[in-house]
């Protein structure tokens, strides 16, 4: 393959679709490794070294990271050619990609509608790359930015258990709820990309010490015997019908090929969005304090003394979403609100945790909608107050709270859109849902 | 007037590594490297990078809180405490809140037992360069600090006076020095924070106070102040002072409506650290005698009046010096001079004795002569002063500066001298200047050697006059 003839091919897309946020310099194509005929693309916020790294926004512009992280030198390592840094929410904060500070990504189904997010442009531009092109997307979840938009664009996403995959070398958005994870085409694909860079580093303390593993290995086992459940605050009030009825007919496929299910409950989902919202906030208001226009990335004239330059940058350069979870999670965290907001969802999520792992204990995995809904269009996201964006995450933050592995597979589509459906294991067992979305897959 | 006085010091601790990435820890470079030039991605806080604990940070804590007599933390955390502040790399500070690595401690000071509230880990923000003072119009940062581990320990409200406060700063100092944690000699910095009320008015807060010396005079001058208020009626407000020890006085940095609002959350980052009886046990087996043992044991080992051996235990070094020197010579004499005319010439020159360029058996044999009587008293204080100036051995010193008992009664051995040879004395004086020559040289017969030539020469003119 010619990287110039692709590049060009790479730019008429990002013309159309505004999929990248910065697109790499033409390079050789390498021949070794498991990844060697493999284009990968990396989201904004995981850093490349000698790649403008900004997390989609404005205040990084310029950022060019020194070294490079570790799942891009695991890649890197095994032979793939990093093609670009995707288009996402600034910093991660969205779940429609329209919050980034270069351009809005558009879904290939219908342009007219959303990626989903945050890591809309490395799951439109999965979708969007015709099957000639192997293409694997390096993407990043903190409560369901890697599931929304594989929903919403109909491929696969992989979000690992947290502490499988590094983070050395990822922007933060909550660091005690980030994950890297892989978008791709088919399950197999997220299943070896997922080996290449699961692995304890040292570099990453939060990162977990255990023997690499072949995730390709088990996945056509199938799913005989395979118990699921199907947690009915998933299926109800606010779930588009259409998509549910879509997520049915996957769950009862996965019947037809030998898995049992049975309906179950988790009562501390409704808890969990306020929860999540509340951590990540507060986290991502400390991790966002240091953009301040002083050592890399957007700067101003000086002129006055440093509060007021801090402030005049910051000001300028992070966008309105950026801004609301920033005060959001100040008052969290301050003294007098700590232990209402922060402490108190704290607690909620070691809840949420022990819920799921009591589930675990009878089930292999849980199934439900990825989203509530399928993209919307641009015009109906306009309308939506922050709040209801917030509850578009319902079905997500849960899993994520928990740090438990989820895979969003294809099921069907609902008014002509594609549909997510969200398989969730327990920590470490990724073998489980990664056999189960093949399985799924291979019914289609 | 009754006072309360509390003390948070932040000490930096002389690890091999930085406390959040591989640098090595400047405190140890002989030389103050140039600016940044000891910093990495992560001191720098470029994004995308992480911190990851040091654990000899860890290990060495837990000296500290050991020898503090503190409660261990079964499970400790670090927290972020945010802030801007050009100083901060990420201008957040990676620290410990709600579980520090220990807590409730004591210490015993001159008599009295001092409450410790905590001891807990964090790093050191960047250090600011302010070029042209600070009223400047730019400021540098230099991250070489950035990162260096530190220990907050903070005492409770038991000081009621500005010396209790030194003392037990002195005896903390001396503590950390026996820990090896921390060496005063090199760069490593211990600075405290005090908060200061006097009966009738609000706590107030003085930040920035260095070392051991100024801390009685930034409280003496702050009780005055607030003192003062008070007689005139004045309210003591509460508020956040600075000391300046170059104007001798504590400023104004805040008042309590501009207070900081840290907004603690965990950092997480970094996991929780399990400090387990294992660890808490090798820490203790690890420790060496402490200043209050070796106190009791120079009493009884070396029979040292109790004043003498305080003062020999204060510092480290005089304690393994008087050790070494009690082998060879009287120990009660080894610690009269230690803890007397050593420290005194040593404290002259603010310097310690290892890096004073004496050597120990300097010590030991001037010791030696002035235990056989060939020195007195005044002139072996004298060589220790010139030893320490000069680097040279007391035989030299004494030798250059006639400082042998034989000089003392130079004049006595002249006389004699010309006594027997009063035909050579006649013949100088006649002008027959190799006459001199042969009386020097009965002259420094006569002393053994003991004699500068040049002092004999001196006193035979003064006689023959
Ligand atoms: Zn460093």
């Amino acid at each position: 393959m010619d990287y110039r003839k692709l590049e060009a091919r790479l730019r008429t897309l990002d013309r159309k679709y505004s999929f990248f946020v910065t697109i790499a310099r033409p390079q050789r194509l390498r021949d070794k490794g498991k990844l060697s005929r493999f284009l990968v693309s990396v989201k904004d916020c995981i850093c490349v070294e000698g790649l403008q790294s900004a997390a989609g926004s404005r205040i990084l512009e310029g950022y060019i990271p020194p070294f490079q992280s570790t799942v891009v030198a695991s890649v890197l390592g095994e032979g793939a050619t990093i093609i670009g840094k995707t288009n996402q929410d600034e910093f991660g904060f969205g779940t429609f990609s329209v919050n980034s500070g270069y351009g809005i990504p558009k879904n290939p189904h219908d342009p007219g509608r959303s990626c989903g997010g945050s890591s809309g442009g490395a799951a439109g531009l999965t979708a969007a790359l015709p099957d000639d092109i192997l293409h694997i997307a390096l993407g990043q979840s903190t409560g369901g930015s890697i599931s929304c938009p594989a929903s919403f664009c109909g491929v696969v996403g992989l979000t690992p258990t947290y502490g499988l995959v590094s983070r050395y070398g990822l922007i933060d958005y909550a660091n005690s709820l980030d994950k890297i994870g892989p978008i791709a085409k088919t399950v197999k694909d997220a299943a070896l990309v997922l080996s290449v860079i699961a692995g304890f580093d040292p570099r990453d303390s939060t990162s977990i010490k255990r023997e690499p593993e072949d995730y390709t290995k088990g996945l056509d086992r199938g799913v005989k015997g395979l118990k699921i459940g199907v947690p009915k605050e998933y299926l109800g009030k606010g779930v588009d019908p259409r998509v549910a009825k879509s997520v049915w007919s996957g769950i009862k496929k996965l019947e037809s090929l030998g898995a049992e299910y049975q309906e179950i409950s988790l009562p501390s989902t409704k808890h969990a969005l306020s929860a999540y919202y509340i951590i990540a906030c507060a986290e991502a208001s400390t991790n966002l304090a240091k953009f301040c226009g002083m050592r890399y990335g957007a700067s101003e004239p000086v002129r006055d003394s440093f509060n007021e330059y801090f402030s005049r940058v910051r000001t300028k350069y992070f966008g309105e979403e950026a801004k609301r979870r920033i005060l959001l999670g100040t008052y969290a965290r301050m003294a007098g609100y700590r232990d209402q907001y922060y402490l108190k969802a704290m607690k909620v999520r070691t809840m949420v945790i022990q819920e799921f792992k009591k589930a675990f204990k009878k089930f292999d995995v849980l199934a439900a909608p990825t989203m509530p809904i399928t993209a919307p269009r641009f015009s109906e996201i306009e309308k939506m107050s922050p709040i209801h964006q917030y509850t578009m995450d319902i079905l997500t933050v849960a899993p994520n709270l928990a740090g438990i592995p989820t895979l969003s597979v294809p099921c069907g589509r609902a008014k002509g859109m594609p549909v997510g459906l969200h398989l969730m294991g327990d920590h470490l067992q990724e073998e489980k849902i990664l056999r189960t979305g093949k399985s799924l897959e291979a019914g289609k | 007037m009754k006072v309360k006085i509390g003390l948070e010091s932040h000490i930096q601790l002389n690890t091999k590594s930085k406390i959040f990435c591989g640098c090595a820890n400047p405190v140890n470079m002989k030389e103050e490297p140039e600016p940044n030039t000891v910093a990495c991605d992560t001191c720098l806080g470029l994004p995308g990078t992480k911190p990851r604990a040091n654990k000899a940070v860890v290990e060495m804590a837990l000296k500290v809180a050991l020898a503090l007599n503190c409660r261990m933390a079964k499970e400790t955390y670090f927290s972020r405490k945010t802030y801007f502040y050009p100083d901060m790399n990420k201008n957040f500070q990676i620290t410990q809140y709600e579980i520090p690595i220990a807590e409730k401690g004591s210490m015993e000071s001159a008599g009295k037992k001092i409450g410790i509230r905590r001891v807990h880990m964090e790093e050191d923000p960047a250090k600011l360069v302010h070029i042209g003072g600070l009223g400047g119009k730019h400021v540098l940062v230099d991250y070489n600090r950035a990162g260096i581990p530190l220990i907050e320990i903070v005492t409770e409200p038991d000081f009621t006076s500005p010396e209790e406060a030194r003392l037990y700063l002195q005896k903390l100092e001396s503590i950390l020095e026996y820990l090896g944690v921390y060496d005063s000699a090199s760069s490593a910095v211990m600075k405290s924070d005090a908060n200061i009320s006097l009966e009738g008015g609000m706590r107030i807060e003085v930040k920035n106070i260095t070392g051991t010396k100024d801390i009685e005079r930034a409280l003496k001058f702050e009780i005055m102040r607030q003192g003062n208020l008070i007689k005139r009626g004045m309210e003591v407000k509460r508020e956040t002072r600075m000391w300046n020890p170059d104007l001798g006085a504590t400023q104004s940095m805040r008042g309590k409506e501009e207070e900081a609002e840290y907004g603690y959350i965990f950092e997480s980052d970094l996991t929780m650290l399990e400090i387990s009886t294992g660890m808490v046990s090798a820490a203790k087996k690890s420790l060496p005698e402490l200043p209050d043992q070796r106190f009791r044991r120079f009493v009884k080992q070396y029979e040292l009046p109790e004043k003498v051996a305080e003062s020999v235990i204060s510092e480290l070094d005089l304690a393994e010096l008087f050790e070494q020197i009690a082998k060879r010579v009287s120990p009660k004499l080894a610690g009269t001079w230690i803890s007397g005319y050593l420290k005194k010439t040593l404290n002259w020159h603010n310097l310690r004795f290892r890096e004073s360029g004496l050597r120990k058996e300097w010590v030991i044999s001037l010791l030696k002569m002035f235990e056989s009587g060939r020195i007195t008293d005044r002139n072996a204080e004298m060589v220790i002063r010139y030893m320490v100036e000069e680097k040279r051995p007391p035989e030299k010193i004494i030798k250059k500066h006639s400082l042998g008992k034989a000089a003392l009664d130079l004049d006595a051995v002249v006389k004699k001298v010309l006594e027997k040879n009063k035909k050579a004395a006649e013949d100088y004086r006649k002008g027959e200047k190799k006459a001199l020559h042969f009386l020097v040289g009965q002259c420094m017969k006569e002393t053994r050697g003991q004699a500068d030539a040049n002092e004999i020469k001196k006193s035979i003119l003064r006689l023959l006059k």
